[in-house]
């Protein structure tokens, strides 16, 4: 995708954001960015947890609609992010760092570790951590049980 | 302060539709306290609601964060039915 419909993208979403704020009378800020082949937009500042809710499900309903928003004017099916009050970034350090043990804990037994259920994005940052350091890893179980499990070099 | 929940309502659908014109929201008193409902063109309600209910799962999550205690209780109609 190139980088000027990444751009369009997220000017939708900010649009379509601001007016939400605007409505709801929060105050946040409206950054954009692009990482990678995906548009990101976040809100900052502002007490925003109200955006967020509990185990981000707020956000997560929010950023659906941000891609149903941009795909009504683009005619393009969207993979576009959204971080609200940082929230994402925070869980996908978290996500790191449980990675990073977890790899830590396979390479010393030498068996395979299986992590807690998450969703596809957050299996995708830990899949990403464990090839990084050598390892293989793969999802199991379905649906709201999937999860991923990091192999033992073979 | 609550937001003014009908126009979240109003601004979270009519972002998503083709028709952001016929979108309709009106606040209805029930028993069982505050109803929205939100009506939008007949070629659009598939759309609202989604594969699954996902996209009305969506819009009744955000309005109801906004929403404070107690949540958004919203019913989705096309145009054509009669109240």
């Amino acid at each position: 995708m190139s980088q000027d419909k990444l751009i369009r993208e997220g000017d939708v979403a900010a649009d379509f954001l601001e007016g939400l704020l605007d409505i709801a009378d929060l105050d946040g800020d409206i950054d954009m960015d692009v990482d990678g082949d995906r548009a990101s937009v976040s809100v900052v500042g502002g007490d925003l947890r109200s955006l967020v809710g509990r185990d981000g499900e707020v956000l997560d309903a929010l950023q659906e609609l941000c891609r149903l928003a941009v795909y009504r004017e683009t005619g393009e099916r969207s993979r576009l992010m959204l971080d609200v009050d940082g929230h994402r970034a925070a869980r996908r350090a978290e996500l790191v760092k449980l990675a990073e043990e977890a790899v830590a804990q396979v390479k010393e037994s030498g068996e395979r570790v299986a992590l807690a259920p998450m969703s596809p994005f957050e299996r995708k940052v830990v899949h990403d951590v464990v090839a990084e350091a050598g390892l293989g890893s793969e999802s199991e179980g379905l649906e709201a049980s999937r999860h991923v499990v990091v192999l033992p070099a073979s | 302060m609550g937001a003014p929940l009908d126009e979240v309502i109003e601004h979270l659908v009519a972002g998503i539709v083709d028709h952001p014109d016929d979108v309709d929201v009106r606040a209805k008193s029930t028993q069982r306290g505050e109803l929205f409902e939100v009506r939008v063109n007949p070629a659009d309600l598939g759309k609202v609601i989604g594969r699954q209910g996902r996209t009305a799962t969506a819009i009744r999550t955000v309005a109801s964060a906004l929403a404070g205690r107690g949540g958004a209780r919203i019913d989705f109609v096309d145009v054509d039915r009669r109240r």
